[in-house]
């Protein structure tokens, strides 16, 4: 997801102008000199000149190109049409915690997560499946059963 | 004195504390030692395992997963060339050349020892200046406060080594986050778009654990695996280091002093501590030319003071509940909910927990020395592990850390999407840690900043009139204009070169 300086500085000029403008409309306070519109304000302003100043490149100067460390003996990484989407797996498999693991229970959709996350790394069913059998029942030990942290029973609880 | 040294051994003298220290410091070494997984992140993802410990066991778990963290990225470092934290990033390239010389005992017996050695120097001087400072600290108003916020913020923007504009807009955007919520001058809920979880604002410990945990596994996404490590039988690793004490002992006494100091400055971390102290190194040694093929100096300098930075980087929290770092900002975090608020009056009112967190430091540095040497022996055992074992635990871990903060599922929304938030941040160049420390403190600037100006009636002047204020004030504003006028004289330096050409 690397986007040029342009593009992201005008999207924080879009951002803070908008954060400025929100600011601005939230109601002052009668009586007092400031209220909850100045810090928004004083935010948006200054996060839309930050986004002027790296979409036309000030201050570029100062980055110093970071040095690929070659890694020896590793695989080139294949390079495909949706291979970047690879990178969103995780915040959706936690989204998919969030609206399914109050019903499924937290031991199998913790075991979904697991496989699917171990697949994704590379690893080859003989791994992933035992880990996704058991990595879900060590957490759930030593959050719930330790750490007292109310996890979700559904449709398989544990004895404990 | 005596009697609050004494009750300072008592609390730290039980089991929980005990247990919590040691599980803590394994836990640390472990997760430092593996490439990628960063000393904030194994803070973060311990935050809720501190829940249901006494405070002093809550704090012990911190100082000994941080101190031990910072240590063990020395390890990959040195025999992957892959820093396991990014304090160790500096001088990686110097240890890993020390290993194909052969020299990989040497390598990582400094890094133990001088990791040690600069921890408890960092603590002597978290012991010595913070009573004094504290003194100072009680007359301290709002507007003091302010500015000394707003220089954490400026010394966070100076850490990153990438374009400072872009450092800068990290922090704003790390402010505008601490915006949402109802908990603001007025009252009234602000940018929560409807949304009733929105109302108390985002939590910092899901956002931090977004940022560093789950932007790392979506990063792990990407990159292809690490090359699996040689077995090597080591040597003894502590043998050589106490000649390299004699011989460097000025190196590290100056690695240590800088590690301090940049320590004790709000905002700034081992990251920042570690590059000053190396690039010291290499200008003011007598073998520079030597840097660069595996040469032990700079790693004796540069280890010291990442450590030090770690325990000296507690006085701006304990002091003033003003991060240190990343990591001092999750210690916060865990101070405010044992009780132990920051603020001058810890050291008067809890000072035998203040001197509890002193032993606990110089204890962890002290275990660090032979828990660090069976790390490096099982490094390549550890190291082995292969990521996809890896990852999928830390995604767990952040699902049901992030409920277990809130006690809701928002929190594990809040961890998505900072992760996404964090991963498109790091691949543009623009540095997390500076929004990080822009949600942690940006209701204290807020407050600070809208209280001073309805005693001043808005006008600006008293918060440069009070004394202490105009030097904070100095110090901050000239922590902004400091890149400018860097820029500006790279900019004139080059102006002779065009004027040449048509004289040729």
């Amino acid at each position: 997801m690397r986007l040029p300086d342009r593009v992201t500085g005008l999207f924080l000029v879009g951002l803070g102008a908008a954060a400025a403008y929100g600011g601005w409309q939230l109601p002052p306070v009668p009586g007092q000199p400031v209220g909850p519109n100045v810090f928004p304000l004083v935010i948006g302003t200054g996060l839309a000149l930050c986004g002027l100043a790296i979409a036309f490149g000030i201050g570029h100067s100062f980055e110093e190109e970071e040095e690929l460390i070659p890694v020896e003996g590793g695989q080139p990484p294949p390079t495909g049409r949706f291979y970047g989407l690879r990178a969103l797996l995780p915040p959706a498999l936690l989204l998919f915690y969030v609206a399914v693991a109050d019903r499924l229970g937290f031991i199998i959709t913790a075991a979904l997560i697991v496989f699917v996350t171990s697949t994704a790394l590379g690893a080859r069913w003989k791994l992933s499946l035992p880990l996704a059998v058991l990595a879900p029942i060590g957490i759930h030990l030593i959050f719930s059963k330790l750490l007292r942290v109310p996890l979700p029973a559904g449709l398989l609880p544990m004895p404990w | 004195m005596l009697k609050t040294l004494l009750d300072a051994f008592a609390l730290i003298s039980t089991w929980e504390v005990i247990v919590s220290m040691l599980a803590a410091s394994v836990y640390g070494l472990v997760i430092g030692s593996l490439p990628g997984l960063s000393a904030t992140m194994a803070t973060a993802l311990l935050v809720p395992v501190t829940f249901y410990l006494s405070p002093i066991a809550a704090i012990a778990t911190i100082v000994a997963a941080s101190s031990m963290a910072i240590f063990s990225g020395d390890i990959p470092g040195a025999l992957l060339r892959i820093p396991g934290t990014p304090a160790s990033a500096a001088y990686a390239d110097e240890a890993y050349a020390m290993t194909r010389k052969g020299e990989a005992e040497l390598a990582l017996g400094a890094g133990v020892w001088f990791s040690a050695v600069g921890g408890i120097a960092g603590t002597l001087s978290l012991m010595i200046l913070a009573p004094p400072l504290a003194e100072i600290a009680l007359s301290f108003s709002t507007f003091e406060y302010f500015w000394l916020a707003l220089l954490g913020l400026m010394c966070a923007t100076l850490v990153a080594r990438s374009s400072p504009v872009k450092a800068i807009a990290g922090m704003f955007i790390g402010l505008l986050v601490s915006c949402i919520g109802i908990e603001n001058p007025g009252g009234v809920p602000r940018f929560t778009f409807g949304i009733t979880d929105l109302f108390g604002g985002i939590e910092p410990i899901p956002a931090l654990v977004g940022v560093f945990a789950v932007a790392q596994v979506m990063r792990a996404m990407l990159t292809p695996e690490p090359p699996p490590i040689p077995r090597r039988k080591f040597g003894s690793i502590m043998a050589g280091q106490w000649r390299l004490t004699r011989k460097y002992h000025w190196q590290m006494t100056r690695g240590n002093i800088i590690g301090i100091i940049i320590g004790v400055l709000p905002g700034a971390g081992a990251d920042m501590a570690a590059w000053v102290s190396y690039a010291m190194s290499k200008r003011f040694s007598k073998e520079p030319e030597k840097f660069g093929t595996g040469h032990v100096e700079g790693l004796v300098e540069a280890g010291a003071s990442n450590n030090a930075s770690i325990a000296s980087g507690w006085v701006p929290s304990l002091l003033f509940g003003i991060p240190g770092d990343t990591i001092a900002a999750i210690a916060i975090g865990v101070l405010y909910m044992k009780g132990l608020n920051p603020g001058p009056t810890l050291f008067t009112e809890k000072a035998s927990s203040m001197y509890a967190i002193y032993l606990m430091f110089i204890i962890a540095n002290i275990i660090m020395i032979p828990f660090g040497i069976v790390m490096i022996r099982l490094a390549s055992h550890v190291l082995r592990a292969p990521r996809s074992t890896v990852m999928p635990v830390i995604m767990l871990c952040c699902a049901v850390g992030s409920f277990a903060i809130g006690n809701n599922m928002f929190g594990v929304v809040t961890v998505a999407t900072f992760g996404v938030i964090g991963y498109v941040m790091e691949e543009n160049g623009y540095p997390v840690a500076a929004m990080v420390l822009g949600i942690v403190m940006g209701t204290m600037i807020e407050q600070a900043f809208v209280t001073s100006l309805i005693k001043s009636d808005g006008s600006v002047l008293p918060f440069f009139e009070r004394p202490i204020a105009a030097i904070l004030a100095a110090m901050a504003i000239g922590a902004l204009i400091w890149p400018v006028l860097v820029w500006v004289w790279r900019k004139l330096r080059r102006e002779p070169v065009p004027a040449a050409s048509p004289g040729e």
